[in-house]
């Protein structure tokens, strides 16, 4: 300890005390109080960390420190300027891996815009359940366009497999949304009003593969803007703009039979001759819940207990519903229409992050105890947030697409007091902006993100931050270690 | 004899000295007619003094002369000194007489005192005669204003004795004789060369022609000077000093001085010993000091009425004596703690101004009387008082001090009535050429358009993505889309050129398109089975519309009507129920607005006249009225009486657009002369607040309907301006207007700007038009930024040699581009301000007229190949008004301008004018 106080001699110094919520790169209790020069920066510190007397690290972990919640981006001196402390206070530093800035990495073209995106690896949703192997290299993404194609990349931007169109037994109109259940079952949504459950095949090469429609379930009764999907139980949860929320099943068996009304009636048929050659199984939903006043826009699956989802809708509020009894538990509002949810299973095993009309995204804490709604607001983005995906390594990470054209990654624990004018409260912002390849040459981003939106954004562990939007491009970041860094 | 005259005329007031005068009378009796004048003389003077004293002041010039005039006549024969223009006295005889008479008068009264006023005579016919006696007029006699009548012929005119010798009679009925008139010649050589003193006049009682004298001249002009009449009278002689004072070289004594001239008195030196004494003994007290009496005199007496005031019953006409209230505690120097005052009362009593506190201190509390400072105010209050001696107002005059802030309408900040729209969060593009409308529809998920190019799109609001388009007009443009309200059924209206289609885009599932193609389709029975209408003379009658199948190419696109009427339909109304909708096809004369039964396949007029061009037409969203807008006045129909229920007018111009509060009693009107105007219909017909925040027309005007108090309007200028009207069911408080957001952006192409605006159902976005490609935005959500408005570097320079010198540069100012008609002409109205040089601000104003011709059409629709226009095609009127001396000649010229456009590659048109002074 004294051998590095005595390397900056003649600097001022100040007491710092280092901190640290990961348990494996904790300092023993005797070596964290620290004298430290005032001129050093984030590099400094971390240097400091990771020498021999300190942490003793076989290879130096990059690390960002953290004082009142605001990461440490100046020298220790100029932060004591700025914030009118003397150099006698002792400074509590709070260390964390550093982040890594989302590099672009490929973009994969389409014919139209990308409304949705998701990946399947090894380490995802899809990839994780009944043990399905997903091996490393294996990865895929999906894709859904406006022009009601899905499509399958592997991670070097080939197209594996692409849906049949409608006469084929696809989408009639827009996919808005589209999800992997398991390595072989993908489920989509669109504006034409279904679920389509797909079985993917791939080949043995893994450079080709087959999308069949294996189910089309019927039911809304207005365009289907957002789906759920829980593989161990084979359910589809949807949100539709006609205000309810579904839920379904994959299993053709266990599938109650569809409304025949709903089905492409007699005018429809003719003037479009959709007749489908393929003739897909039509079914009807488990169950339909129509607690919202507004069109719904998303729905999700409790990562924790797939009994229990929750509903984001136009109408302000968020919706606990029980799916066993298919009852509204818990309704929260907040002040604006929220376009987007998600769920952070990382902290306190229940935190939803939704994304509002009003460019900023709340998070909410939906346990019934829970007594303010409104936990933290993330602000930063200057239009509408379409999609949300949590930090597959982090318990505090989070990624936004926004109809502004960029994707923010935020990490929750970078808060501050909010001002009077964005009504108080804690307020976080974003710590990464990931801009569209295409529009980043450009002076400035178009007025309301005309030809840059974003749509769809999906977060995996192995692919990175991939994001889809109105440039027709699907979009991959580096997204390892953005706010965790592997700590190998 | 002056002196003696003078003594006599004292005396003659007592009546010893009548003595004297008779003596004198009486012994000069026979001697002539002289020293009667003088008796007479005697009482005429006494006349004029007395007359002198009474009237003195009070008469003013022209009474003193007719008074004068009055005198001078008696006195006229008698008086010695005015002998002269008396010349002809003797010739008449009339005259002589009287005076003659007047001497017999005096000897009779002479010789009796005692004996009746009158004598007997002898008259012509040996006949007695009785002689009265003269009326002695005393001092105080009233009648010495009088005219004594010479003549008696009273108030006619002299001309009736023109045929006669005579003029009249005197009192004793004698004629009196016409005076010698001079002859005519005489009276031509007097009228040539007017002598000294002529008036001009005739004297009425002589005929004689009255004439002034020197001397009364001279006593005219010192009676009007205010100088004593009498001449030679000094007011003021010098003092003659006699045997004093100047020591005379010649004394007429050789004496030496007396004695006595340099001894003391003895007797004086007794008097003044004698006053010393009196002084010693006290008889005699010296003077009181001066300021004492001085302080006595102005002291004033007051009366203390309470000075012996005795314990009386309470009762209402006694006031009993006012006490000043016993100090209470919190006058202690050391208060209880109770009465001490708060840190929150403190501050209130600090804050408020000294006039206005209810107590002078504020109690304190100190340990000990010895640490009771000194009264802080006591140089303050000595400096008032100082200031109050000095000033001396016994008021003090309070400056009218007015906060310029206090004067503005407290409204409420912009932040507090969030959400309104604040940003652009959308652009719908796709739209070949302009868009003229758009809709949002009842479940607030789609957006429809119609433009220029004869589509109708609907687009996904959120996203901005098309949906669906289907083509409408072949060559017409789609001029508005309306959604039927109601969730029921999903069914847009289209109107293009005549036609009204009606649709069922492909965005809704199976059972509501089933639904929504059953209501369209279910008027085909009625259609048919209608009794068609005759005509007097029996011919089918020709129905107002036609509803027929647009066509297999169209009903596959979800067209599944089309209505034909005979003109342009412009608007389409929607009943909130579904079932209704109305047209407006302004170019139409009597069918220009038509009410459409969706159910019955039936079109109605329901108006055979209307009192103007129809603009727009609404219906109430609760009552069953029916507004129509015409160019300068809303009407509001009852449909189910059938009869006009109120006549609003806004006072605009040309109302372009009209929206009716979701709560039926309120009323916003957009007009083209950029008013936007809010109406109570409760209140008045005339409207009951008027905004012109807009530089330009008004496009469109909307209420938000889902609940939000907001309302929004689109300018030609290309920004839309949304307000927070709030309502209230009280009908005692009026509508809460506050703008809260100007949102721009839009291009103005064409001089078209906002086109149309419409109102999420539920959230607090809004879409507009942008005329150009690009279709309206959804806004939403940040604070209030109004930007002031602001024109590009133009100049304003005098051509050297004109002789006022101006160069200045534009600050602002707007133009106003009207069509003609005909559209052949342009209208211009610019009105700007300009900044010189010197300082000075310079208003330019001009109206002019530009001739539609094919470049400057090029150049203003911004055609690639615009040249340079020709000057003279640009005619102007201008006018300048400023403030300068220097330049103020320019606002009373007459100015001209000729313009040109100039068009510079890669540079912005420039509008060049020439401005001339119009000389003769």
């Amino acid at each position: 300890m004294d051998e590095i106080t005595v390397q900056s001699t003649g600097q001022g110094q100040v007491q710092v005390y280092f901190t640290t919520t990961s348990p494996d790169i904790e300092l023993p209790e005797e070596k964290r109080q620290l004298r430290v020069p005032t001129s050093v920066r984030r590099y400094g510190l971390s240097q400091i960390l990771n020498s021999e007397s300190m942490l003793d690290t076989s290879a130096p972990i990059p690390f960002d420190f953290l004082i009142n919640g605001t990461f440490l981006r100046t020298t220790l001196d100029e932060y004591l300027i700025a914030q009118g402390l003397s150099a006698e206070t002792t400074l509590t530093l709070q260390y964390v891996r550093s982040l890594i800035p989302p590099l672009y990495e490929a973009s994969f073209e389409h014919d139209d815009w990308v409304s949705c995106v998701d990946v399947l690896s090894a380490s995802s949703i899809a990839g994780t359940w009944n043990g399905n192997e997903v091996s490393a290299g294996q990865e895929r993404v999906l894709s859904g366009s406006y022009d009601g194609l899905l499509r399958i990349w592997n991670k070097s931007g080939q197209t594996i497999a692409t849906s049949t169109s409608a006469s084929g037994g696809g989408h009639t109109s827009s996919i808005k949304s589209a999800k992997f259940v398991s390595p072989t079952q993908i489920a989509s949504s669109g504006l034409d009003r279904t679920i389509r459950v797909w079985k993917y095949a791939e080949a043995a090469d893994g450079f080709s593969g087959e999308l069949r429609p294996s189910l089309e379930l019927y039911g809304h009764k207005g365009s289907i803007d957002s789906i759920d999907v829980h593989g161990p139980s084979h359910r589809v949860l949807s949100a539709s703009s006609d205000g309810t929320v579904g839920l379904w099943t994959t299993q053709k068996s266990l599938a109650p039979a569809a409304s025949s009304s709903l089905i492409m009636s007699a005018p429809i048929a003719k003037r479009r001759k959709l007749t489908t050659q393929t003739s897909t199984p039509q079914r009807g939903p488990l169950s339909l819940i129509s607690s919202h006043t507004a069109p719904v826009t998303a729905a999700i699956f409790n990562p924790l207990d797939s009994t229990v989802a929750y509903s984001a809708s136009q109408d302000h509020t968020i919706r606990t519903i029980d799916l066993t009894t298919s009852a509204v538990v818990d309704t929260r509002t907040t002040s604006h229409p929220l376009l987007s949810l998600t769920a952070l299973p990382g902290i306190s095993t229940q935190l939803l992050a939704a994304g509002t009309s009003a460019r900023h995204i709340t998070l909410l804490d939906p346990r019934i105890s829970a007594l303010s709604t409104q936990i933290l607001t993330l602000r930063g983005h200057t239009n509408k947030i379409v999609s949300l995906s949590p930090d597959p390594e982090s318990n505090y990470g989070l990624v936004s697409g926004s109809h502004d054209g960029t994707c923010r990654v935020w990490d929750l624990r970078s808060t501050r007091q909010g001002t009077k004018d964005e009504g108080g409260g804690l307020v976080g912002e974003a710590v990464y902006v990931v801009e569209r390849e295409t529009e980043k040459g450009g002076s400035r981003r178009p007025v309301a993100g005309e030809g840059i939106k974003v749509f769809g954004v999906a977060w995996d562990k192995e692919v990175g931050i991939v994001s889809g939007g109105e440039d027709k491009r699907v979009q991959i970041n580096m997204g390892r270690g953005v706010t965790r860094a592997d700590s190998s | 004899m002056a002196p003696a005259t003078l003594d006599r005329k004292r005396k003659a007031v007592t009546r010893d000295a009548l003595e004297l005068s008779d003596v004198d009378s009486e012994a000069e009796f026979g001697d002539g007619l002289l020293e009667g004048i003088l008796s007479q003389d005697e009482d005429s003077e006494e006349d004029t003094g007395d007359e002198e004293d009474s009237e003195g002041e009070e008469i003013d010039d022209i009474e003193e002369l007719e008074a004068l005039d009055s005198d001078e006549i008696p006195s006229e024969n008698g008086d010695p000194e005015t002998k002269q223009p008396n010349g002809d006295l003797t010739k008449g005889n009339g005259s002589s007489l009287v005076s003659k008479s007047l001497t017999i008068r005096h000897q009779l009264l002479d010789e009796e005192d005692d004996t009746p006023n009158y004598t007997v005579v002898e008259d012509a016919n040996g006949g007695e005669r009785y002689v009265y006696d003269e009326i002695d007029p005393v001092y105080d006699s009233d009648d010495s204003d009088a005219i004594i009548p010479t003549n008696t012929i009273g108030d006619i005119p002299l001309s009736f004795y023109d045929a006669y010798p005579h003029i009249g009679y005197d009192i004793n009925g004698k004629r009196i004789m016409r005076p010698a008139k001079g002859e005519a010649l005489d009276a031509l050589l007097d009228s040539i060369d007017i002598p000294k003193g002529w008036t001009g006049l005739t004297d009425p009682a002589t005929g004689k022609p009255l004439n002034l004298s020197q001397e009364e001249l001279e006593i005219l002009r010192r009676i009007q000077t205010n100088e004593v009449p009498e001449e030679g009278y000094d007011p003021y002689p010098a003092t003659v000093e006699y045997f004093t004072g100047i020591e005379e070289t010649m004394p007429l004594s050789a004496a030496p001085e007396p004695k006595r001239r340099f001894l003391p008195s003895k007797h004086e030196a007794k008097r003044v010993m004698k006053i010393v004494r009196a002084i010693r003994e006290g008889r005699i007290l010296p003077y009181k000091p001066p300021q004492e009496r001085e302080e006595e005199e102005e002291e004033e007496k007051h009366y203390d009425i309470w000075q012996d005031e005795q314990p009386r019953p309470d009762h209402i006409m006694n006031i009993p004596a006012p006490k000043m209230p016993p100090p209470g505690y919190d006058l202690s120097y050391n208060p209880p703690p109770e009465y001490l005052p708060t840190k929150a009362e403190k501050q209130a009593w600090e804050s408020v101004d000294p006039e206005d506190r209810e107590k002078e201190y504020l109690p304190t509390a100190y340990d000990s009387l010895r640490k009771v400072p000194a009264y802080d105010k006591i140089i303050n209050e000595r400096f008032e008082r100082s200031l109050d001696l000095y000033l001396a107002p016994r008021v003090r005059k309070n400056r009218l001090n007015i906060d310029p802030a206090s004067l503005l309408p407290n409204l409420p900040r912009p932040e507090e009535l969030k959400p309104f729209p604040t940003v652009c969060s959308t652009l719908f593009r796709g739209h070949e050429g302009r868009v003229r409308s758009l809709a949002i529809d009842p479940s607030g998920s789609w957006l429809a358009s119609g433009g220029d190019d004869g589509t109708v799109r609907v687009w996904e609001l959120l996203t901005g993505r098309q949906i669906w388009s289907a083509k409408i007009g072949d060559e017409e443009a789609v001029n508005t889309v309306r959604w039927r309200p109601g969730r029921d059924a999903v069914i847009l209206s289209a109107a293009a050129g005549d036609d009204v289609y009606l649709l069922v885009p492909p965005i809704v599932d199976n059972e509501t398109d089933v639904a929504s193609r059953e209501i369209l389709d279910k008027g085909f029975g009625h259609a048919t089975n209608a009794v068609q209408e005759l005509t007097a003379n029996g011919a089918r009658k020709e129905p107002v519309a036609k509803w027929t199948r647009p066509g297999s190419r169209l009903e596959d696109e979800g067209v599944l009507i089309k209505i034909t009427l005979r003109t342009t339909v412009k608007v389409i109304t929607w009943h909130r129920r579904g079932d209704f909708f109305a047209t407006v096809a302004p170019t139409a004369q009597k069918s220009a607005v038509a009410i459409h039964t969706l159910s019955k396949h039936l079109t109605q007029i329901p108006f055979r006249r209307l009192p103007g061009i129809a603009q727009t037409v609404q219906f109430h969203p609760s009552r069953p009225l029916f507004f129509v807008a015409t160019q300068r006045t809303i009407r509001s129909y009852d449909l189910q009486k059938q009869l006009l229920v109120k006549i609003i007018q806004p006072g605009a111009r040309w109302i372009s657009s009209f929206d009716i509060h979701p709560g039926g009693d309120n009323l916003i009107v957009g007009s083209y002369d950029r008013r936007l105007l809010w109406h109570d219909l409760d209140l008045s017909t005339r409207p009951y607040k008027t905004m012109r925040f807009h530089s330009k027309a008004i496009r469109a005007v909307k209420y938000h309907k889902g609940g939000f108090p907001l309302f929004a309007d689109a300018s030609d200028d290309g920004s839309l301006q949304i307000f927070h009207g709030k309502v209230v069911s009280d009908l005692m408080e009026n509508a809460t207007i506050v703008p809260v957001k100007v949102l721009k952006g839009h291009k103005v192409k064409n001089a078209l700007g906002v086109m149309d605006i419409d109102w999420h159902p539920r959230e607090p976005w809004c879409v507009v038009l942008d005329p150009a490609v690009s279709i309206g935005s959804v806004s939403n959500g940040a604070p209030l930024t109004i930007a002031p408005f602001s024109v590009p570097n133009g100049f304003l320079r005098s051509e050297p040699g004109y002789p006022l010198q101006v160069d200045a540069v534009f600050t602002h100012g707007f133009d106003f581009i009207r069509q003609d008609p005909s559209g052949k002409h342009l209208r211009l109205d610019v009105s700007s301000v300009l900044k010189d040089k010197s300082g000075a601000t310079i208003t330019f104003k001009y109206t002019g007229v530009v001739a539609f011709t094919p470049e400057i059409g090029a150049v203003l629709g911004g055609a690639p190949d615009a040249k340079t226009t020709e000057f003279g095609q640009v005619a102007t009127h201008v006018t300048f008004e400023t403030g300068s001396d220097e330049l103020r000649a320019m606002g009373e010229k007459i100015y001209v301008g000729t313009g040109r456009f100039v068009v510079e590659a890669g540079k912005p048109t420039v509008v060049e004018y020439k401005i001339s002074e119009v000389v003769a």
